[in-house]
This record gives structure tokens, sequence and C-alpha cells, in this order.
């Protein structure tokens, strides 16, 4: 029997899930959902089957959080199961401090929920206007946005493209396996936040190069206008004795601060650098990095010659501002038209964060075993959330697994196929030790 | 005891039905009147039934509760019986299929529990944290303060003076004879099932956490059997007070309470289901045990005597229900596509 999918809908009070909820629930969608709403809820639809529910967290075996589950959902649920007119997928919203771990946990724990459903995704709604009132100290806050699987900056018209490109960037440090949507009144489309289950992690690595990694490597980026001419870089005293740079020509309706210009501005970032002395010559659109040498006391210029006009990004790997950085074009400073700040990789903050590792080569799928279950063991209670795709030795098709703290579920995926085979597993959690966890997996190789 | 297996067991026959109805959805729960002429069924479709035992003949057939009907129980006298189901009012009906009067639940969580004390001519429900008992006339007579978590069961003590009632965080006992006092048994779990022991001295539960608890309760000392594969949905006690069947696995496992047992004995484990055991239930007279699994396979054991099964029968899907026929005369069951079968038992 096919199980029935069951969508969370996670987020604050005031963050739109409501809103959203009425949204799912109004659209010719053409499924018969049963929603179970908490205690504080106020949908009134007709259409849709809506059960009120006080959130009840149960704890078990002597209090441990990975065996906590929602009593009332396996109540519920157990209950609805018993219409032959069963639902086509259930919609759980929870109140707005509600810690995610326990619902999506009861679809692990439960004997009877396992058989019947499956988690299909977790979706946080964040209110972009008001969300960093609770990032830095609420631990619901974070755990409601580690757990997603899908996040909604609602409310985007409250806020500028400035600050919720820094929201995103927030958020993704956090949880890099989430897909982000932006919506004003909750618009999302549906069945991307329905249908989540058809997420497919390895197709998300393959468009996304930084998606296992959205630390990026710079923490500035600028989109500049020039014609044919020779420029100049200048720069200050700063922080540093060296720092690295990355310029590309940009197609003309292209900014260097989106998402896509930045990525590929990291696949050049990737490369060997290349020392620059001050007064050497910076190239417009070279393969790899360039590192100016800075260790000189006082302002030290360097070439930028643009053979053509057009529209250019520069990247650099410190801000600025830090060390009084100026394009100038006969000593005149151009200002950028555009500019955007990165999350850097080395001054993240959040004790929030993913790790994502991706292994070409074989998966000992008994080694694999022992290793995850040792370290769910260990640090089962700072690991929120774990996906992976692997490649697992002698079997022809993909094996796929998601676990919520210290218990997961894996199972046998379609066939490879032409697909490369290769591994990727992302963690989501608190104090994660990206080295540690590489080098575990590292060690499951067949 | 190995190897036991359906198809190929000693003496093991086949159970006769006498008749077999098709109750429209899900059977949600059954119950057989005292004199064992007919039987009340609960159905997911809504419907309740009434049916003749003897022929398997519709009395009647009604729409109860729109989502989905949870709980039936038919008053001692079998004059009346009341159900609840997914909505937010149990209702009180008359034997024949007549509406006497809603009982709401007092908020909007649905009633899942309905219990008609087997003496006393009262009727407790269970909505949300409280729970309401009412007189034979459907007139609310006591409401109980909000319990920590949701009523997950209700029970009668077998002559009607007391009811219990379990929850995640322990017992409640309220007694219904002057001068007694509320008891509780705290317990830190979710009760998922509730069985009081016909001679009212131990109260056993199923928990969440794959264990069954007891307490004994003219000492309020507690007692807890653990290693259980699967969450005991199902617990019966025997007539006699003195052997407790429980579910967990596809094993029935079987606790004996004679002498200073169970603790620290083993208990007699019954093997042949090949799904899990969902529903268990000790005949009246005889120390006969039916078990039903979700495997659909309906099986008859005298666990005093053995523990290989002594009679079968097949249901079509997931066995939801077994109630016996009060002078061990035949077998109700019914199965989670609506199939209703009545086995002669002799």
């Amino acid at each position: 029997m096919k199980k029935i999918p069951v969508t969370v809908l996670t987020g604050f009070l005031g963050s739109g899930k409501t809103t959203l909820l009425n949204r799912i629930l109004t659209e010719n969608h053409g499924k018969r959902i049963a929603v179970i709403e908490n205690e504080f809820g106020e949908i009134g639809i007709d259409q849709a089957l809506v059960i009120n529910a006080d959130e009840e967290v149960f704890e078990m075996n002597n209090g441990c959080i990975c065996c906590t589950v929602r009593g009332d959902l396996i109540r519920i649920l157990g209950n609805l199961m018993k219409r032959r007119d069963k639902f086509d997928h259930i919609l759980v919203e929870t109140t707005g401090m509600a810690d995610p771990g326990p619902v999506a946990q009861t679809f692990f724990v439960d004997d009877d929920l396992r058989d019947l459903f499956s988690l299909d995704g977790i979706v946080t709604l964040v209110d972009a206007k008001h969300v960093h009132l609770h990032l830095e100290d609420s631990s619901e806050c974070k755990e409601q946005i580690a757990f997603a699987d899908v996040l909604v900056l609602n409310k985007t018209d409250l806020v500028s493209e400035h600050e919720l490109e820094q929201l995103e960037r927030r958020v993704t440090s956090m949880n890099s396996m989430a897909k982000v949507l932006r919506a004003q009144n909750a618009n999302v489309p549906i069945p991307a936040v329905l249908d989540v289950g058809g997420f497919d992690l390895g197709r998300a690595v393959a468009t996304k190069p930084t998606f296992l990694e959205p630390e990026y490597p710079f923490e500035w980026a600028g989109t500049f206008e020039v014609e044919e001419s020779v420029y100049e870089v200048a720069l200050e005293d700063g922080p540093d004795p060296s720092m690295d740079l990355v310029v590309k020509y940009l197609e003309s309706d292209e900014q260097a601060e989106t998402r896509a210009a930045a990525e590929r501005a990291v696949r050049t970032w990737s490369e060997p650098v290349l020392t620059v002395a001050p007064a050497g010559r910076i190239e417009i659109g070279a393969s790899r990095p360039v590192r100016l040498q800075l260790d000189a006391a006082g302002s030290k210029r360097f070439e930028l010659r643009a053979p053509r006009g057009g529209r250019i990004g520069l990247y650099t790997q410190h801000l600025p501002s830090e060390f009084g950085l100026q394009v100038l074009r006969g000593g005149i400073a151009v200002r950028p038209s555009g500019e955007n700040e990165f999350a850097a990789g080395h001054t993240h903050d959040d004790q929030v964060t993913s790790v994502g590792i991706h292994l070409e080569g074989e998966i000992d799928g008994e080694r694999l075993n022992k290793w995850v279950s040792q370290l769910l063991r260990d640090k089962g209670t700072d690991i929120f959330r774990m996906k992976g795709i692997l490649n697992i030795k002698g079997s022809p098709s993909r094996f796929v697994f998601q676990g919520v703290h210290m218990l997961f579920d894996g199972r046998e995926d379609r066939p490879w196929g032409a697909e490369p085979r290769a591994s990727d597993l992302v963690f989501i959690g608190r104090k994660l030790d990206r080295e540690a966890l590489t080098e575990g997996f590292k060690r499951c190789l067949a | 005891m190995l190897g036991v297996t359906i198809g190929a067991p000693r003496g093991k026959t086949e159970l006769v039905p006498r008749w077999k109805c098709d109750a429209g959805d899900y059977v949600a729960a059954a119950e057989i009147s005292k004199d064992g002429r007919f039987c009340i069924v609960g159905v997911g479709d809504g419907r309740v039934l009434g049916i003749d035992l003897a022929t398997g003949r519709e009395l009647f057939r009604q729409l109860a509760h729109e989502g989905g009907v949870l709980g039936v129980s038919l008053s001692p006298d079998g004059t009346q019986f009341a159900t609840c189901g997914q909505e937010p009012n149990a209702k009180l009906w008359r034997a024949t299929g007549e509406l006497v009067r809603e009982l709401p639940g007092g908020g909007a969580q649905w009633v899942e529990q309905v219990a008609w004390a087997p003496a006393g001519g009262r009727i407790a429900t269970g909505a949300g944290r409280k729970v309401r008992v009412w007189n034979a006339e459907g007139e609310l007579i006591v409401e109980t303060e909000p319990l920590s978590s949701t009523v997950s069961n209700l029970a009668w003590r077998a002559d009607g003076t007391a009811l219990a009632a379990t929850c995640y965080g322990g017992v409640h006992i309220w007694p219904f004879v002057p001068g007694a006092k509320t008891r509780r048994f705290e317990w830190k779990g979710s009760l998922i099932s509730l069985a009081w022991s016909p001679d009212a001295k131990v109260i056993a539960c199923g928990s969440q956490d794959s264990s069954v608890h007891f307490w004994r309760l003219a000492s309020g000392q507690d007692s807890q059997m653990t290693g259980y594969p699967f969450k005991p949905k199902a617990l019966a006690w025997d007539s006699e007070s003195k052997l407790l069947a429980t579910s967990g696995d596809a094993t029935v496992t079987v606790w004996d309470f004679r002498g200073k047992g169970p603790e620290g004995t083993r208990p007699l484990q019954l093997k042949s289901h090949k799904g899990v055991c969902t529903r268990l239930a000790f005949s009246p007279k005889k120390g006969v045990l039916a078990s039903g699994s979700q495997d659909t396979s309906v099986l008859l054991w005298e666990p005093r005597r053995g523990t290989q099964p002594i009679r079968y029968a097949f249901l079509e899907d997931e066995v939801t229900a077994l109630c016996w026929h009060p002078e061990h005369r035949g077998l109700l069951g019914g199965d989670a596509s609506g199939n209703l079968c009545f086995w002669e038992v002799s």
C-alpha cells in the first residue's frame, strides 16, 4: 500500500502558516487533505477536514529526546485511517514555538504510523521582516530552520533586496539542504511545498555546485559598468598581508551578486592563485584568482585593463571597507552599480550549521552502517537531520536515506542507470565537526 | 516451542462461520449484548449497525458520526447503547437504532472513548483531557478536571463502582461510592491500552514505549514488563483474573498472576500468527483466548493447556474487532475492510 505523505508546517507566530494553509486548502489541486491544526489554529474551511489537536509531546525511555513523539498525532492519524475514504495528504500545523523534532520523529518511531505514512517534508515559514528578532536567541527558531526541507521566506515585500539576500545567506548557512523560496502572503507554488518527497539531493548538487558548501570563499561582490579603458584597483593598509579576488565579465543583464554569478566565481576561486605585486596587472576574466600582495605600507595600486566595454563582477576575499578598496578610472572612484556581502566560511556565528560531503567511489554498506550507528549514538542529540544518496558497492540502485536525530530510515531507490555514481551526505545540526564527519564518511569507502 | 505454523498444527480445526456480512467499512468497534441476541457494530464510514446474532440479519443501520465511529458500548440490560466517533459529540441510542440524545464532549475535540458501566446506569465519555459521566437518560452527572493529557482509555470496575482513565502520565481512578477517594497512579509514559482485572485487583496498561505496566490496587505497588518488540495495543484478562494476555508483535504473551507471579516468572509465548497481533479477547466462560492479527488470522488458544492454537479462521483484512458470545457459543470478528463474521464455538 502506498504510504500517505505528511507535510509539517512550522514557523513562528505571524510567519504566515495560516495564510499558507488557507491557500493550500482553497486551491483546486484535487487532493483530499486532512489538516491537523494546533489548539490555536484558526482555519475554518468546509471542504477540508480540519482537526484540532493539543500538541502533546510524549517522552519515552527516560526522556531521550530522540524518542520524543507527538502522542496526539499517533492517536488522531490512527483513527483517521479507519475511514474507507482515505486521504491523499496530511498537513500538520505546529504552534509557533514548537520544536519540529518530535513531529518528525513520530513518523519514524511509531510502529503503526511508520507503516501508513511517510514524512514528505517539513516546510518552515520565516517572517523575513521579524525573524532576526528570534534568530539569535531562540533555539526553537533555529531548529525550525534547521529541520526544514523547504524554507519559505515570507513577507519579502517588507524588506529590501539586500536584507533578503543577507537573510537567505544566513538561513542557507544553517541549513544547506532546504529549498529556499521567497514569498509575499505565502504565495508559493503549492507543489513546491506539498510534493517535497520528490526533492532530489543529487540533482540539487548537480545544478548548484555550492550546494554542499554554501559558505562562499569571498565576502563581497560588486558589479561595475566599464568601457574599453585602463582602470586601477587601489587599496590602503588593511588587516591582512594579502587578499584574493576574481574579476569576470558578466552578461549585460546580470549582476555579480546574484547566486548564479557568484557560483561561477566560486568555480574560478577553486583554481590555483596567481600572486600579483603592487603595480602588477589584474586580468579580467582570468581562469584563476589573483592574490594581491599587500604587505608594503601605504597605498597600493594594481592595473585593471578592460579590453572591451561591458559589465564586470568583482569578487573580493574580504570586505572592501577593510582595505579601503576602490576601483579608479583616471584617479576617480567608480561606484559599483550593485554589491552584496556574503557569509564567509570562517565567520559564521550560528551554532546551527550544515555539513555536506560529496564522495566519489563506492561505499561499503556495512562500514557505513557501523559508522552512522556509532555517530548517531554519540552525536544524535546535536544532529537534527541527515539526508543522503549513496553509491553502495554491489548495488545497482541508489540508496537513499534520511534521519531525524538518532533515527534513520533508508531504502533502495531507482537504479543508477547512466547517472554518474557518487555519494552525497548532508548533516544539519549543532556543533558539527566538518572534518571529523568527512573523515568518518571517507573511511566507509569500499 | 518452535515451528508452529498455520496449516500444519495437530488437531487444529477451522472455525465454522454461522454467518458473514459486509459492514461497509472498517469495523472500528463491536459489542455483543449480554443476552447474546444481537450485536452493535461501529464502522469507519460513520454508521452504526445492529445485527441479529443468530441469523446475521441487519436490524438497523444508522449514520452516527459523520467522520467515523470510534467506540460503541451497550447498556448492561441491552436496551440502549452509546457511540462516539470523529466529532465532538457522543450519542445515546435505543437498542433498536433510534437516537435518544447527543452527549456533548464539551470542546472541539473528538469524543474518542465511550464506556457504559457494567452496573449502576452510568456512561463515561472521554474527549480531549476531560472525562464526562452521564446517567442512562443522557444527563451529565460528572465532569472531571482536565487530566495531564488526552484521555487514551476508559474502563469501569467490574461492579461499576469506579471508573479508570489513562493518559500520558498515569492512571486516574474515580470512585462512585460515597466517601471513597480519587486515586492516581503516576507513570511517565503514554498508556495506550487498559484492562482492569475482573476481580478489580489489578489495572494493566500497554505503553507506547513497548512495555506493559500494571498496578496492584490494594498496595498501589506497580511493576513493568519490558522487552516487547512493538507497543502492546491489545490486553485481555481471563475471567478468573489469573491470566493477562498481551500483544506485541506476532507473538501473544500471557502472564500468569497466580501465586507470586507474574514477577520473576517467564510468560507463555503463543506463536502462530505471522503478523502483528491486534486484538485479544478471553471467553467469559472458559479459559479460551481469541487473538486476531494484522495477517487476517484469528486463532483460539487454551493457554492453560498448551501453547499451540486449537482453532483457526481467517478474515480478509487486518483483524480490528473480536468479541465473545457471553455464553461461549460463538465469536464475532471484524476486519479493516468491513468483513464481519460470527463463528460457531462449541
